[in-house]
């Protein structure tokens, strides 16, 4: 069967990237890619993306970056597309006053950038931690570092001065708590909304009961993300051995379901890998989740040496029918797709737009959203909606 | 932080909010307009200026959209500004003895719980007469009435909450289902209602009336003379609370064997009686005999505070201890109530008023009497039952001279009936807390409570009518 070229459409070229990764040819990439898991390419249209270049399995890719003039394109051999190199964000290279790297503290991905101010994740202390997870993440149990409020919030300084993203993204692994970690991320939250006016969203596991998830949103989370992951029942026993025991599938819909509730349109999503179950599993997840008014988000599972969990065959025609039908699905539901964009991780709902409708024309909306307005506005709106929504049983004493 | 998420289409909610500001805009051009408004004859500039407050404060207690306390300052702060009363004159009201009075009740009520005597006292007589289904709810019944007599009701039902309830899931009921279950909580809430009506202590209700009562006519009523006056009332409801819970909800247990075990643990739980226990004990007995003996004499507050001073002076309890049993906020409103009540007789508003509205049809002592009650009793089931001391007295004061009524029996007519809600959770803290069982829900309250509703204040009047000239009172002067 001849090979598809991809290189025209920056979007499905963005997904066939993602799962076949890249190879390097220039020191200068090179030295970007150096202790990450990827590197972070600007394809045409602005289409971020971060490419796997560490992983065995990018050997064999028929894709190389190469240095042309003073810019860069990436080439499968037959033709080539120019890209840029985006720029590692300065604050990489700065240590917190405690004399932390702020590149440990703070992972930036485009729109989001991710914080984890806990490495622990309790699963790993009862040998239940997910599949997928031992490789791909820097997650510990008992002795993983913990950031104090000030370290973090010296790297969310430093973050929103270099304008290096506009969400900050608290995740947590598992905690043996009723509150899902919530309470642990409270003062981390808390602070930065005391301190800054940008947008936060919160990855954690679903609380036990559905009052945890008020007060996320009431603490100033601006989005929430459980991460489900497999949305068939038996891989995800199998896979995810201890979200399965210890929270359930039932409870990831429950809470996802009670979220979409509480939080604005389009700021609830939930991950659905794209390579560890069929992709008729995943689509019928992508139903289940856009009808509940979850943003489905589906990053492909990065193979490592020991972790061969990939279901095969696995290609970009495999996979792209389940991104339409997430387009699709989306905007059946009328979910808003302006929250979950922009990330170099995985192909956001905007970006499946020029899937669908062929290479896309930046809309003004699109400006808007990207404007220094459009994130002010984004995030008055939210800071106000918060306001309206949210009632203090306590200060209803008589 | 405990926090609600409201999901209603924003629209809704902004249209919800809009109308707060809207309604503070409509209280401000209402007292603007019974400002400005030419002065009716027969009424001083001082006069209108008082009622405007009135109005202000009482459509803000009625509406309960700022905190009562928060209103009652509101009227403090603007009788002395509008000219009604001197400055002087009117924070001078605030140190009014009633005040003081319920601040002693409430530091003797915080030492009360904190030493646990009336935990203990309230398991041993439950645990003495509650052989059976029905000696036990008759022992909760009469023990929330009982405890009541001598502190806050609202206080004796979180008291009691937590042993009745552990007793209802002791027992195995389910909430919502069992009747066994309804009647323990409504034997606790009603129990609760009843006693607060006993005597001064109860709600704290009948000083803030009192208070109202001595400074607009000088006029006072004894802790013990208060307290004969309504026995009638409280026997015959505990008879008739006990006859209607029955009947709506008969007995459906056959034992109570796992409640008593459920006692037995706690009473194990307390040890044994201290001297801290013993002594505050002694401390509140003694208070109430002076109360008896003395209060006219030395007046109820300085027999109060003098207890609170031998509590502090022996140790028995500290004031981080009792801090929490002191509602500043009742506080607050009661100092405010008087104030307001003052300036609206002093100013002659009281009189004016009730000549111009309720005189006419109040045109007996009898009527105005059974009419003010009937107020009295209904506003409560849906405000503060101190907002609706605060609201009624000073009218129905102003009614006294005009009809040559005895204003203590008016005060009577208000300040009881405004402690007898049955039916709702709004009015009477001792329901809402029972009602957090989930054992009882609203509906059946309702029920239940609107024929106690009735049958209260029939009694009550009929007590008025039979009881009250033997012990010398009559309506008119
Ligand atoms: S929850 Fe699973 S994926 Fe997340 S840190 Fe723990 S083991 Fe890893």
């Amino acid at each position: 069967m001849k090979k598809k070229n991809y290189l025209h459409n920056p979007a499905t070229l963005k997904i066939d990237l993602m799962l076949r990764g890249t190879r390097i040819d220039d020191p200068v990439v090179k030295a970007w890619a150096c202790g990450s898991s990827g590197v972070d390419i600007m394809l045409p249209e602005k289409t971020l993306v971060n490419i796997p270049c560490s992983e065995e399995f990018t050997r064999n890719s028929p894709y190389l970056i190469k240095k042309k003039g003073s810019g860069y394109l990436i080439t499968d051999g037959a033709s080539e597309v120019e890209v840029s190199l985006v720029e590692r964000p300065a604050f990489y290279n700065r240590r917190t006053a405690s004399g932390v790297p702020l590149s440990s503290i703070a992972v930036v991905h485009g729109s989001y950038t991710v914080i984890t101010p806990s490495q622990r994740c309790d699963f790993f202390n009862r040998s239940i931690e997910c599949k997928y997870c031992a490789g791909n993440f820097n997650v510990t149990g008992r002795d993983g570092v913990v950031y104090s409020v000030e370290e973090v919030l010296e790297a969310v300084e430093a973050v929103l001065k270099e304008k290096a993203s506009e969400i900050i993204y608290f995740s947590i692994g598992f905690s043996d708590s009723d509150d899902g970690g919530i309470e642990f991320l409270k003062p981390y939250i808390l602070a930065v909304k005391k301190n800054f006016n940008c947008l936060v969203a919160v990855e954690a596991l679903p609380p036990k009961k559905n009052r945890w998830i008020d007060e996320t949103y009431a603490l100033g989370a601006d989005s929430v993300l459980y991460n489900l992951e497999i949305f068939d029942k038996e891989l995800f026993e199998i896979i995810c051995p201890g979200r399965a025991t210890l929270i359930g599938h039932k409870r990831y819909l429950e809470a996802l379901e009670h979220a979409a509730k509480v939080f604005p349109s389009g700021t609830v999503a939930s991950h659905l890998i794209v390579g560890l179950e069929p992709p008729g599993s995943t689509c019928m997840g992508i139903d289940y989740l856009t009808g509940i008014g979850v943003v489905p988000i589906l990053p492909i599972y990065r193979p490592s040496a020991n972790r061969a969990l990939r279901i095969e065959p696995l290609d970009t025609e495999i996979i792209l029918p389940v991104y339409k039908h997430l387009y699709k699905s989306i905007k059946k539901n009328r979910i808003n797709v302006n929250w979950v964009r922009d990330i170099s991780m995985v192909t956001t709902p905007v970006e499946l737009k020029a899937i669908v409708n062929g290479p896309r024309q930046r809309s003004i909306v699109d400006g808007f959203y990207k404007s220094r307005l459009g994130k002010k506005t984004a995030w008055g709106l939210a800071t106000l909606r918060r306001k309206l929504r949210v009632i203090d049983r306590e200060d209803d004493s008589e | 932080m405990s926090v609600e998420i409201d999901t209603r289409p924003i629209w809704v909610i902004l249209l919800l909010k809009a109308s707060r500001p809207a309604f503070y805009l409509a209280v401000v051009l209402i007292f603007w307009g019974l400002i400005a408004m030419p002065t009716p004859e027969g009424l001083s500039i001082g006069g209108q200026r008082a009622i405007a407050i009135f109005a202000v404060c009482l459509i803000l207690w009625v509406s309960n959209i700022v905190p009562l306390a928060i209103t009652s300052l509101f009227a403090i702060v603007l009788v002395p500004v509008l000219g009604v009363l001197p400055k002087k004159e009117t924070y001078a009201l605030f140190g009014n003895e009633a005040v003081f009075f319920i601040l002693g009740a409430f530091i003797l009520a915080g030492a009360v719980m904190h030493s646990g005597i009336s935990n203990r006292v309230a398991l041993n007589i439950m645990k003495r007469f509650g052989g059976s289904p029905r000696t036990l709810v008759i022992s909760i019944f009469l023990l929330s009435a009982f405890l009541s007599f001598f502190m806050s009701e609202h206080a004796v039902a979180a008291m009691l909450f937590p042993i009745v309830l552990e007793i209802a899931k002791g027992l195995g009921l389910k909430p919502g289902k069992s009747n066994y279950g309804k009647l323990l909580f409504f034997a606790l809430a009603w129990g609760c209602v009843i006693g607060g009506v006993a005597t001064f202590l109860g709600g704290a209700r009948v000083p803030l009336a009192v208070g109202m009562l001595k400074e607009t006519t000088g006029d006072s009523i004894g802790f013990l003379e208060y307290s004969v006056a309504v026995f009638p009332l409280v026997v015959i409801l505990l008879a008739a609370g006990y006859l209607i819970l029955t009947k709506f909800f008969p007995i459906d247990i056959e034992g109570v064997g796992s409640a008593r075990a459920v006692l037995e643990r706690r009473i194990k739980g307390l040890g044994k009686f201290s001297i801290n226990e013993y002594a505050t004990g002694t401390v509140l007995l003694f208070t109430i005999i002076g109360w008896i003996a003395f209060g006219e004499g030395l007046g109820l507050a300085t027999v109060a505070l003098s207890s609170v001073v031998v509590l502090f002076v022996f140790r028995l309890v500290k004031w981080k201890d009792i801090e929490e049993y002191v509602n500043w906020g009742i506080i607050l409103m009661y100092g405010g109530a008087i104030v307001l009540g003052a300036a609206l007789d002093k100013s002659g508003a009281a009189s004016w008023l009730v000549k111009s509205s309720v005189g006419d049809w109040a045109g007996s002592p009898w009527m105005a009497f059974a009419l003010f009650s009937f107020l009295s009793i209904l506003l409560t089931a849906a405000m503060s039952n101190a907002a609706v001391i605060a609201v009624l007295l000073p009218v129905s004061l102003g009614l006294a001279s005009k009809l040559s009524m005895d204003p203590v029996v008016l005060t009577y007519a208000i300040a009881v009936p405004a402690g007898l809600d049955f039916m709702f959770p709004m009015g009477t803290p001792a329901i809402a807390i029972a009602a957090s069982s989930n054992y009882i829900n609203v509906k059946e309250s309702a029920k239940g409570g609107f024929i106690m509703f009735v049958t209260a204040w029939a009694v009550f009047n009929l007590v008025a009518a039979w009881w009250w000239p033997l012990l010398g009172m009559g309506y008119s002067r």
